[in-house]
């Protein structure tokens, strides 16, 4: 319980309001395979139409939390409450909750009409309920007349939807949605996306959804959690986890980031990169060691005598909407999102409003992200966690 | 320019064509030939109606009894094995998957050999049984013995497609499964079973065919006493020397084959979602 | 969940016992000191050594090993090259039926891919005109053709998932067609292609059933040859060299688990050279031996003897005998290098058939190429009847050509002799053995009284005919697997003449059969050694120097000569002959094997080992031979207290009497006496006239022949006996509730269709697209307006 006071500082909440009645909880769950710890001790609760997103890089845990949830995985301790009742002991099949599966997991001998029907057919319902019921929800996921189409020639939106449906046909109180986009080319996840959180709202039902696309959270959630090494690192709405990252992971992990070293000399008044700076943080010891957070497009391009920091530009990239510029400003590549065009090799100088500077404790993290000296390498560190993760989940 | 090529690129296949067409499909035209001839090469349709006698009919049937309880007796013993050898680390599957192969590497017929010291009323068994002062048990030369060596000889067969479809099988489908509310035995119902169906139906021809045509197993356990099918078409090529007989038992008995597989394969394409 | 797992433990736990059972049983009698099946006594090493001198069971796995290498190496290569050439086709059709053409081995049967085969290589044999079609090359092609399907099914899906860019790829970066076939595309398949290469020869080495009716004369495989056994006895050597295979593929299959156990990721290099090393020198060994197979045959000019004998009817050298064929070899050799200073390499190819009918089988099946075979007297009159035996030379100067049948008793001088076209006499079989055939019983197994009238001589034939014995040893009664021996134990007991013309008595001899059958336990030739040493059985007819050879390994074996119903002794006696086939291409060898086999020493051996009466005074006056068949032995002296007085070498000293010679005592109830019935002895021609088989064909005329007696034979066989049909009843009840199921899953497929089917009205099954475009579309278009919303 500690840890959890820890991790919410004031002012943060979850995205609904209070009035929600808490649905699902775990409480002090851990869980490790074969020696190697998974969950270290998580708490999170979950409430009652909220759209909450676990989101972390592989191996981070949010797998194994939601196959917790769905029953799919024992912790090895903690509990789980499910409307304040434990169901650590309750099997996968009597949860009042459904998944739908990374790749969606249909049932390849049973056709779209009798994927959807199968929770209902175990209930040994009447055909015409049944019958009425599939159909409402082919009518939901706008699939009416694929009724007796094979599965296996669908398209993968097409797939989605008929493991949706599946998944909702059981009226669950809690939808559990493990990458249900991954799977799906850009175009398509991104109206997915849209269409899931209009499913939510209109259904009303809770929908636990796990990703490691920081972008899909952040535009579909009521709350964002942010796992990394089995640990929460953050819970909050997608403004306070982008605004107000909890520490260098989060800030890192979501949009991009220079995170600075820096020492807190007073209350608002922050140094690092050997300028003085003022800020809106306060509550920090005297010259405390913090990470800075500054956004790239946070940061102006100004003409070097204006700039509160002046560096020379390394590389500019043409990004559309703006050019990605990295500068070295003693030795600490920052990314700088403009509008205006600079040339490599050119000195130039910054200008960073008060407003624009996010203070964060020193953490575990610290120093391990930010400068983006190495960027090609942080990418393609990145494409390897999503193949890694696709592997671990076949 | 391409089309030539690949026309040459065909081409490899020709000694196949035509080894095929020498020892396939003329061996099979010359069964024809025999089961529809006399001994003077004569026309006649008698090879085939003297099958129609009684005696014939139930060696028939006999031979079809056998091999389907051979088969569903293998497929009822190989279903779970083969379900929990897929349940296994790959490591272990791959060494429990090697040792249900292993005894195939010693020929089959010195195996159904070493059956009859252990099935004969002074055998193994039953020495071990007087020693614990039980009833003997006669085994030997009864369809049970019979049976049984089908079900030894073929079990691996059965028990590796089994295994091959169901080690494929995607384990998220049984987790969605039990998601939705499937117990330990829907899931087997209603998801493993259905998706093993390849499986079930390859191992099934494969325990099956041989099963229907094993002479060697019905001689050595079975005593002689009740011919098979195979034990019929041997005589008539190696002792009683009447090969239009034979030739014409084997022609029927490829029918009987070929409907069996057809009867099956219509009832594996009855597409349909549901069991039980 | 616990007490779940350790239930299917158990389970499959035991499913590995049953599958394991037999091979435990099997590895355990290799090692078993005596050459019983039944009975385990010590453990012993023995049969392990003996191995390595059972020179017919190494030659049958060398052929064995060999064949495997050949037709797997063929097969792989046409294979391969066929995968290629389907996996190229365009046309859809030409690909579908060369692809169901390549299946038909799969499916067909065994027993009809070999009869198929057979009877091609018969017919192309009738019409090339040699009667020796079936041999090495025939199993060879029967080999390649079942291998090939597995090749191809293993090898066309590498085909197949090969990137087609592939070969475009390698040709873009220079290489040359065939250049990038080797360097690119082959590398590719290669998995496929080993793991075809592999089962193919697993499957050639395995093979019996297609090897069993597709060989002929002189090429025996491992397989063929454990079938041939296992009509006998299995001589446990057979044991110990499964035992050996079964421990080195395990080791291999451990070894190369092991090996493929750790990823080929962490694989180091040390390991991938060791994998890559040993199954290199895996391969090295097989093409060493093959090489060195042939360089031996190549090296000295190879004779080979085809002789085709009854199983277990010479001396083989097994447990220390005398082993008449390698003599055989040498002597030849010597002989030969004699005579013409040329050194050769003789081999005796010795295969075994298990009856008179089997024999004419093969024979007619164009497996010619025999040099030497063994019929009996009726068959061998048939078969020079039909022209398929040559003359050994004629009467007058037949002991010029085959000198040792000066010691022929002169009863037997006139058998086997045939006049030729210009009236002279030729000899068309030596014979080998003679003997009588009698009842052999288990003493433990019969009712005292039966016993005492056996002993007393009042038993007859209705020990095997007559309902009250039938029903008192029911199933326990073993019955001869050939027509003639059988129908001729019914005709003497029904008092019939055995070469009868009259139809009825046939036909009543079938029906007294027929009536039998249900207390039959089996039909059996030389399986009868196992089922009597073992105690399986109680009664049987059969050939008297094998009950005999029967009762040295089981000391409750009784003998005797049935009688009649008249009380007077009447029953088959045989006589075995050498006859050399017309197709035989080495007569003049052929004639040295059958003098030599006459020789004393290799008759006598062959005699004590066989236990068959021999027609040969050499033989028979052989003094060793009596006293090893009971007949009479030395006197040796003996001290106070009964016990032989040794000389300086150890050996019991013999009583001689006043002229010096030792004194020798005779025995009555010997196994000598027993073969040389003094009630038969002296009229042994009359004998063989009245009793002995007749070839039906020439003998009676056209009211019965050798084919209606198949035919009685037939129908005897296909009878249902005793066969209890309580299994036809549970067969229905499975597929009663089979067929059930199948029904309500229809009927109720359909019902849950009813409701929805009609909604989509046509449901393409291809792939969808199109569709899906036009769904993203709207999906699209709504995900806009809501972004709209969103903004606004």
């Amino acid at each position: 319980m500690n840890e959890e006071k820890i991790l919410e500082p004031k002012g943060v909440t979850n995205g609904l309001q209070n009035e929600h009645k808490k649905i699902v909880e775990l409480i002090d769950v851990a869980k490790s395979f074969d020696g190697e710890v998974v969950l270290d001790h998580i708490n999170l609760v979950v409430k009652e139409k909220e759209f909450m997103t676990l989101l972390g890089p592989s191996g981070c845990g949010k797998s194994t939390t939601l196959n917790i949830i769905a029953g799919f995985v024992t912790p090895d301790t903690g509990d789980v409450l499910f409307e304040n009742v434990k169901i650590n002991d309750v099997p996968a099949n009597k949860r009042h909750v459904n998944t739908v599966f990374q790749k969606y997991a249909l049932f390849p001998h049973l056709n779209v009409y009798e994927n959807i029907a199968f929770a209902l057919r175990l209930k040994k319902l009447s055909e015409e309920e049944i019958y009425e019921r599939v159909e409402e929800m082919l009518a939901m996921v706008n699939l009416r007349g694929f009724e007796k189409r094979d599965v296996n020639l669908l398209s993968g939106g097409q797939q989605q939807r008929v493991a949706i449906a599946r998944a909702l046909i059981n009226k669950p109180k809690v939808l559990l949605l493990d990458e249900p986009l991954a799977a799906l080319d850009l175009k398509l996840r991104k109206d997915m996306q849209n269409e899931l959180k209009n499913m939510q709202r209109k259904t009303g039902i809770t929908f636990i959804y796990v990703t490691h696309d920081q972008e899909e959270a952040l535009s579909m959630s009521d709350t964002v959690v942010v796992m990394a090494n089995g640990k929460i690192q953050q819970i909050g709405t997608p403004t306070d986890i982008y605004n107000e990252p909890e520490n260098a992971f989060v800030a890192d992990f979501i949009g991009e980031s220079n995170i600075i070293d820096g020492v807190m000399l007073d209350d608002y008044k922050a140094k690092f990169s050997g300028h003085e700076f003022e800020c809106l943080d306060k509550g920090f010891n005297k010259n405390e060691p913090v990470d800075v957070v500054i956004r790239p497009e946070d940061v102006d391009v100004v003409p070097v005598e204006k700039g509160m920091l002046v560096g020379m530009v390394t590389s500019v990239t043409f990004k559309g909407v703006h050019y990605e510029i990295i500068v070295d400003i003693d030795n600490f590549k920052w990314m700088i999102q403009s509008t205006d065009y600079v040339a490599p090799n050119e000195k130039i100088g910054i200008y960073i409003e008060p407003d624009a500077i996010h203070i964060m404790k020193k953490s575990e993290f610290s120093n391990m992200f930010g400068d983006y000296s190495s960027f090609s390498d942080e990418l393609e560190r990145l494409s390897d966690t999503n193949e890694e993760e696709n592997e671990e989940d076949e | 320019m391409n089309k030539k090529s690949n026309i040459l690129k065909q081409a490899a296949a020709y000694p196949h064509i035509v080894w095929s067409v020498l020892f396939i499909i003329a061996p099979l035209i010359f069964v024809m030939y025999y089961a529809f001839t006399d001994k003077e090469g004569r026309f006649t349709l008698e090879n085939i109606t003297s099958l129609a006698q009684p005696s014939y009919l139930e060696v028939f049937l006999r031979s079809l009894c056998f091999a389907f309880l051979a088969t569903v007796i293998c497929l009822i013993i190989a279903y779970p094995v083969a379900y929990f050898i897929s349940k296994t680390s790959p490591k272990a599957q791959k060494i429990l998957i090697m040792l249900v192969t292993l005894p195939q590497w010693l020929n089959f017929l010195i195996r159904t050999y070493s059956w009859m010291a252990l099935l004969e009323d002074t055998g193994i068994i039953n020495t071990i049984l007087e020693s614990l002062n039980m009833q003997p048990i006669h085994m030997i030369n009864t369809p049970f013995a019979v049976i049984l060596g089908m079900v030894y000889n073929f079990l691996p067969y059965m028990i590796i497609p089994l295994h091959s479809v169901m080690s494929k099988l995607d384990n998220r489908l049984l987790v969605a499964a039990s998601d939705l509310g499937c117990n330990q035995f829907q899931v087997m119902t209603r998801i493993v079973l259905p998706l093993s169906k390849s499986g079930i139906i390859s191992g099934i021809t494969m325990v099956f065919v041989p099963s229907i045509s094993t002479f060697y197993i019905s001689q050595k356990l079975g005593g002689g006493n009740f011919d098979l099918i195979g034990d019929t078409i041997e005589r008539q090529f190696q002792t009683a020397y009447n090969y239009n007989l034979g030739a014409a038992m084997s022609f029927v008995l490829m029918i009987l084959i070929v409907i069996s597989m057809a009867i099956m394969n219509k009832y594996s394409d009855e597409d349909g979602g549901v069991i039980v | 969940m616990n007490k779940k797992n350790i239930a299917c433990n158990i389970y499959t736990v035991l499913v590995f016992i049953f599958l394991y059972l037999p091979i435990l049983v099997l590895i355990m009698y290799s090692f078993n000191s005596t050459d019983s099946t039944s009975v385990l006594k010590g453990f012993s090493f023995q049969w392990y050594k003996e191995l390595f001198t059972d020179s017919a069971t190494l030659n049958a796995l060398k052929n064995t090993l060999v064949l495997a290498i050949l037709s797997s190496v063929i097969a792989t290569l046409v294979g391969t090259a066929a995968a290629y050439g389907i996996s190229k086709m365009q046309n859809k059709y030409i690909k579908n039926a060369t692809m169901s053409v390549t299946q038909i081995p799969m499916i067909n049967p065994e027993i009809v891919t070999g009869i198929s085969m057979m009877l091609l290589f018969v017919f192309v044999g009738t019409i090339v005109g040699t009667s020796s079609s079936l041999g090495f090359g025939t199993v060879l092609i029967a080999h390649i053709t079942f291998n090939l399907p597995y090749v191809i099914l293993l090898v066309l899906p590498k085909f197949k998932e090969m990137d087609r860019n592939l070969p475009k790829a390698a040709q873009d970066l220079g290489c040359t067609p065939l250049q990038s076939f080797f360097k690119v595309e082959l590398p590719a398949i290669m998995p496929g292609i080993i793991a075809g290469f592999i089962m193919a020869f697993t499957l050639s080495l395995d093979d019996f059933v297609i090897s069993y009716f597709t060989t002929g004369s002189g090429f025996e495989t491992l397989p063929i040859r454990i079938y041939s056994m296992t009509k006998k006895r299995v001589t446990p050597d057979m044991y110990a060299l499964s035992t050996l295979i079964f421990v080195s593929i395990l080791v291999l299959l451990l070894i190369s688990n092991l090996m493929s156990d750790k990823n080929r990721k962490e694989m180091s290099k040390k390991a991938k050279t060791i994998a890559k090393v040993s199954i290199g020198s895996v391969f090295g060994i097989i093409g060493i031996v093959t090489i060195i197979v042939l360089a031996m045959s190549a090296g000295t000019k190879t004779v080979k003897l085809n002789v085709y004998n009854w199983g277990e009817y010479i001396s083989d050298g097994g447990q220390g005998s005398y082993n008449t064929n390698k003599e055989f070899e040498l002597y030849y050799e010597n002989l030969h290098y004699e005579k013409t200073g040329e050194k050769i390499d003789v081999q005796v190819n010795y295969t075994t058939f298990a009856s008179n009918e089997d024999l004419y089988a093969k024979l007619k099946s164009g497996a010619g190429g025999y040099d030497i075979i063994v019929p009996s007297d009726y068959m061998l009159e048939k078969l020079h009847k039909e022209g398929l035996i040559q003359s050994l030379g004629k009467v007058d100067t037949i002991t010029e050509a085959i000198p040792n049948l000066q010691y022929l008793n002169s009863q037997f001088k006139d058998m086997f002799v045939y006049p030729n076209e210009n009236g002279e006499l030729e000899l068309y079989g030596a014979m080998y053995t003679y003997g009588v055939v009698g009842i052999v019983y288990n003493t433990e197994k019969i009712s005292p009284e039966d016993l005492e009238k056996i002993e007393n001589g009042e038993m007859g034939w209705e020990i095997l005919y007559d309902q009250e014995y039938m029903e008192r040893y029911k199933g326990q009664i073993l019955q001869f697997n050939n027509p003639r021996d059988a129908f001729g134990t019914a005709m003497y007991h029904l008092g019939f003449n055995v070469n009868t013309a009259s139809t009825d008595q046939w036909q009543r001899a079938y029906e007294l059969l027929q009536k039998q059958k249900p207390y039959v336990q089996s039909y059996v030739m030389d399986e009868i050694y196992n089922k009597m040493e073992s105690g399986e059985a109680a009664l049987a007819a059969y050939y008297a120097g094998d009950c005999l050879a029967m009762a040295e390994n089981n000391e409750n074996l009784g003998f005797f000569y049935p009688k009649n119903s008249q009380g007077v002794f009447e029953t088959n006696i045989f006589a075995d002959a050498m006859c050399i086939p017309t197709s035989s291409q080495n007569k003049e060898l052929a004639l040295a094997y059958i003098n030599f086999m006459l020789s004393e020493e290799a008759a006598v051996a062959n005699a004590e080992y066989i236990y068959y009466s021999s027609p040969y005074t050499h033989v028979k006056d052989n003094l060793d031979y009596q006293i090893y068949m009971g007949y009479c032995d030395y006197v040796y002296v003996l001290d106070e207290n009964d016990e032989y007085v040794l000389d300086e070498n150890g050996d019991p000293i013999i009583e001689l009497d006043e002229n010096g010679n030792p004194i020798i005592e005779y025995f009555e109830d010997g196994d000598y006496s027993v073969i040389y019935y003094e009630e038969f002895e002296n009229s042994l021609g009359s004998m063989f006239n009245s009793y002995a088989f007749k070839d039906l064909d020439t003998t009676v005329g056209a009211s019965i022949t050798t084919q209606d007696l198949n035919g009685y034979w037939e129908g005897l066989k296909v009878d249902s006996g005793s066969f209890d049909g309580t299994i036809y009843i549970i067969c229905g009840i499975i597929l009663v509730g089979i067929i059930g199921f199948a029904v309500y899953y229809i009927v109720i497929t359909k019902k849950r269709r009813k409701l929805y089917w009609n909604n989509s009205p046509s449901a393409p099954q291809e792939k969808a697209e199109e569709k899906d475009d036009s769904m993203s579309e709207t999906v699209m278009i709504a995900a806009v307006k809501a972004e709209k919303k969103k903004k606004d």
